[in-house]
């Protein structure tokens, strides 16, 4: 590798790349718009649930226990009648979630110290939400009229989010998506786009080897995803109000660190194939489906199929996801993290050597 | 080991899959050489020279590029040969001093040594005054230009160039080639693939290559001789039909091997020598027969193809147009922005015309085109086509109007039959009219078997032949044909303008654009473009008085003193 004509392929590179004003505004403004689009759309808390009440009862009692629901921050009180007819359509269209039937001469058992049934009905077309609205009723409906008293208490701490915001656990597992979703298709463009019009000949043609034309690829890219990663976790964390429980310094290495694998996939596909829209394709398909099914964003990759765990340790943004998680929420030291950071620089390592291997220096 | 011969290649070939392109070869080329490689489209020409240049490795045999191994040192060899690929070989958004500079940097020449050269070669390429100007904003021939600048700047022993004219408007290929002569009398190697039978008449040697095989090599006085003394001339004096008839008389002589037909005349090889008063009395009366000297065109027709069958060109009947108006603009301006790309265009063309349209690149041909067709909107003035008007492009306009790119625009993916079939469709026949027409369309234009390959794998005489079918199925009353025969191969040019001729003959009016200026020749009458303006418009003979020229000047010579006398010739015209 010579100094100066690595330099000549950084210089050029950057020069193409600034002077290409689509490429600057789909590195900039796209994972912005992602960050957003999903720092908002992807909430995993349950709350306001839409509730309807039947109350056949229409007593003091009956109206207090539908007051508690009413004020209670999980739900949302949608239809209250006195006709149990209601209740099957209102599930049906979706009007409410859950309904509550009090039945008649619930005040009287109450009041005998009988056992007093309330029937909950709960919509368990989406189960995550089915099951938390019947057990959020469950504890209003047993603290009814007042708290029960029993031998063992249940003292529960939420450690690392204890205010269970969701956004806190969401952003930071999208810089992991983002930085796979972006920086390698730019990349990926890079290199097919010489191949795409003829220039790359010249490069064969020259003293110019394969290492040095990725690495002169590379070092421009790089630098504009690190961009990319200041730019996400700035408006990150001060938009969405996520606390950094960690070290930022730690968080923003690991990240150059991931970047790089990222860049480097793109590399690879690109030294694989021979056209933008294949190089396009080809990135996405494995950059930016398995980064949301496989990485570990939103489905917890303990309840896969082992086949499918095992798969998704070939993409690399569930090692990252699970670092950046560490350190925003949980504070995750060097040691904590460097597992699976010693992962991605394995990775990177391989996808570089791979990608230049691939660089053929031959027309075929 | 060092060998005092740039290039010794032994039992060198390449294959594809299965397909051989470049049968096992022997040649090797002398220092200071000029090698010029010959070949119709398909014959394996870049093939071969990206084998030299150690870019393709060779399936068998091996080569020695200045001493070295292709397959063993091929970044050494980079390091010191020029090789300029066919296509792009810039960098559009880098300036032309950017682009110049980071060929110079990956080719390790040291900064004081780049100074100096890159000041000299932007000079001598006339590039000097637009170095900060990108790439993408130069003409075809300024980038040809550049690409030779980056493939000089490290003074390269061996030049190895794949048609370094195609696509160059005449005037920037004779600075192309000014610059390469220079570099000649400095002792540079070089290697050139070209379709250009000038190009290679300038070259110390000539390689004629054929579906892989080298078929002759020799200089040109040696590739010649064979054919001395079976050339001729034939004028068609006051015959009937004049050169129709003749050739089809022609035709029945056993002893003719191709007829050519030029502008003017016809130009006969024969099979064996044979006295002219022998052959004299084989035609007419009236034709006047005058032996020539034999041209490597006429060459290159008589080694790959035998071709005296008139039956392949059929005979169209003239259609009854009545007395409808063929092309006419009057006072046509275009402009993209402040710059005016066409302004105040007139001129007329009626019915059966056959028009070259002539000018460098970057003189506005294709937009010019491209307004008559309605496909980008006139700012001022106005123009008709088959009487209808071109703005706006409606219906009625495009059922008139036959439009063949630069490019060729089919479907790489589909195959030639399914082509011509989705033209028809989009031109509204269906069934049996569609059918019908295909069947003419291919019976034109000489396509009769097609084969059953994506038209992407075709060679481009065969795709520019489909092209021509698509373009004509509605059999539309005016045709635009926008440098037709770019990039292929002599012969394939040659038939290409018989069946051009016989449309005009059938009372299609034809507008052409091209590079080739002997091919002008073929044209009634020729309309000179430069930066937008029309400079010159009518006959060759008329032009060639005008301008104060011999009455038979070439059409190179008429172009090249139009666009002198137009002033700009040097401030402009070699500008984009």
């Amino acid at each position: 590798m010579k100094a100066h004509r690595l330099g000549a392929l950084i210089v050029k590179e950057s020069r193409e790349l600034i002077r290409d004003p689509v490429t600057v505004a789909l590195a900039v403004i796209m994972p912005l718009i992602m960050l957003f689009l999903f720092g908002y759309a992807v909430n995993l808390d349950v709350e306001q649930v839409a509730v309807g009440i039947y109350d056949l009862d229409n007593t003091p009692a009956s109206r207090e226990l539908t007051a508690r629901f009413d004020s209670s921050r999980y739900f949302q009180l949608e239809q209250k009648t006195t006709d149990l007819h209601d209740l099957e359509s209102a599930l049906q269209s979706s009007t409410i979630s859950m309904g509550v039937v009090i039945p008649a001469g619930f005040a009287r058992q109450l009041l005998r110290g009988d056992e007093a049934p309330v029937q909950v009905v709960v919509d368990g077309g989406y189960p995550v939400l089915g099951r938390l609205a019947s057990a959020y009723a469950e504890a209003v409906i047993t603290n009814f009229p007042a708290p029960r008293q029993s031998a063992v208490r249940v003292q529960a701490r939420v450690w690392f989010n204890p205010s269970l915001r969701s956004v806190n656990f969401v952003i930071p597992g999208l810089f992991a998506v983002i930085l796979m979703a972006f920086p390698p298709l730019l990349t990926a463009l890079a290199i097919v786009r010489e191949k795409e019009t003829g220039t790359i000949e010249q490069i064969y043609a020259s003293p110019v080897t394969s290492t040095e034309f990725v690495v002169g690829k590379l070092v421009p890219y790089g630098l504009v995803a690190f961009l990319e990663i200041l730019m996400v976790m700035v408006v990150g964390f001060a938009w969405f109000h996520v606390p950094i429980a960690g070290s930022p310094i730690l968080l923003l290495t690991s990240a150059f660190v991931y970047v790089l694998t990222t860049v480097g996939i793109g590399l690879l596909v690109s030294s694989l194939v021979r056209t933008q829209l294949a190089a396009m394709l080809i990135t996405l398909i494995v950059t930016l489906m398995p980064s949301f099914l496989f990485s570990g964003f939103l489905f917890p990759l303990f309840t896969m199929p082992l086949t499918l765990q095992l798969y998704s340790w070939l993409f690399p943004a569930g090692y990252f996801m699970e670092i950046s998680r560490g350190i925003v929420l949980k504070s995750a030291g060097l040691e904590a993290v460097l597992p699976n950071l010693m992962m991605l620089i394995v990775y990177t390592v391989m996808v570089f050597v791979f990608a230049a291997w691939r660089m053929k220096q031959k027309v075929a | 080991m060092s060998s005092p011969e740039p290039i010794v290649a032994k039992g060198l070939g390449r294959q594809f899959g299965g397909n051989v392109v470049i049968e096992p070869l022997d040649v090797s080329v002398g220092c200071g050489q000029r090698v010029g490689i010959v070949g119709a489209d398909g014959a394996g020409k870049t093939t071969l020279l990206q084998m030299l240049a150690g870019i393709l490795d060779p399936t068998v045999g091996e080569c020695q590029v200045l001493g070295v191994d292709t397959r063993q040192g091929a970044k050494q060899i980079a390091a010191r040969i020029g090789y300029m690929s066919q296509g792009f070989t810039l960098y559009d958004r880098l300036s032309v001093k950017e682009n110049l500079s980071f060929a110079a940097r990956i080719r390790d020449v040291p900064d004081e040594l780049y100074r100096e050269r890159s000041e000299r070669l932007l000079s001598m390429s006339g590039l000097g005054r637009f170095t900060d100007r990108p790439a993408a904003k130069l003409s075809g021939g300024m980038r040809k230009k550049l690409s030779l600048c980056t493939n000089l700047v490290h003074e390269p022993e061996l030049l190895i160039l794949d048609e370094p004219g195609l696509g160059v408007d005449p005037l920037s290929r004779r600075h192309l080639w000014a610059m390469l002569d220079r570099f000649r009398a400095q002792g540079l190697t070089m290697v050139v693939a070209t379709s250009y039978m000038d190009e290679a008449e300038l070259c110390d040697r000539i390689l004629l290559l054929e579906q892989g095989r080298v078929l002759a090599d020799g200089s040109l006085e040696e590739l010649l001789r064979p054919a001395a003394g079976r050339v001729f001339t034939v004028n068609a004096g006051n015959i009937g039909r004049g050169l129709r008839e003749l050739s089809g008389i022609l035709a029945h002589i056993q002893s003719v091997h191709s007829v050519q037909w030029l502008p003017d005349h016809l130009r006969l090889v024969m099979n064996a020598d044979i006295a002219e008063n022998q052959l004299a009395e084989l035609l007419p009366e009236g034709a006047h027969l005058a032996a020539a000297e034999p041209r490597l065109e006429g060459l290159f027709v008589l080694r790959t193809e035998k071709m005296t069958g008139e039956q392949q060109f059929p005979k169209l009947t003239r259609q009854d147009r009545g007395k409808e108006e063929g092309l006419v603009a009057t006072g046509l301006s275009v402009r993209f922005g402040h710059f005016k790309a066409v302004d105040r265009v007139s001129f007329e063309a009626p019915s059966g015309e056959l028009l070259a349209l002539l000018g460098p690149n970057g003189a506005g041909k294709t937009t010019l085109i491209r307004a008559l067709c309605g496909l980008v909107a006139i700012d001022e003035g106005s123009a008709r086509v088959a009487g209808v008007s071109s703005g706006g492009g409606s219906t009625a306009l495009r059922r008139q109007i036959g439009y063949m790119s630069q490019r060729f625009s089919l479907y790489l993916e589909l195959t030639p039959w399914e082509n011509l079939r989705f033209f028809a469709n989009a031109y509204g026949l269906a069934g049996g009219a569609a059918r019908a027409a295909i069947d003419w369309a291919r019976e034109v234009t000489g396509l009769t078997d097609i084969p059953d390959k994506l038209t992407g794998d075709l060679s481009s005489a065969l795709r520019q032949r489909l092209a021509l079918a698509c373009s004509l199925l509605h059999r539309p009353r005016v045709l635009f044909l926008d440098e037709p025969t770019s990039g292929v191969d002599p012969v394939a040019r040659y038939r290409f303008w018989r069946v051009i001729r016989e449309l005009a003959a059938s009372g299609m009016t034809v507008l052409v654009t091209t590079h080739y200026l002997e091919e002008a020749a073929y044209c009634d009458r020729l309309a000179l473009m430069l930066d937008g303006r029309l400079l010159a418009h009518g006959s060759r003979s008329s032009l060639n008085h005008s301008l104060g020229l011999e009455a038979d000047a070439t059409v190179e010579t008429l172009f090249t003193a139009a666009i002198e006398q137009a002033g700009t010739a040097n401030s402009r015209a070699l500008g984009p």
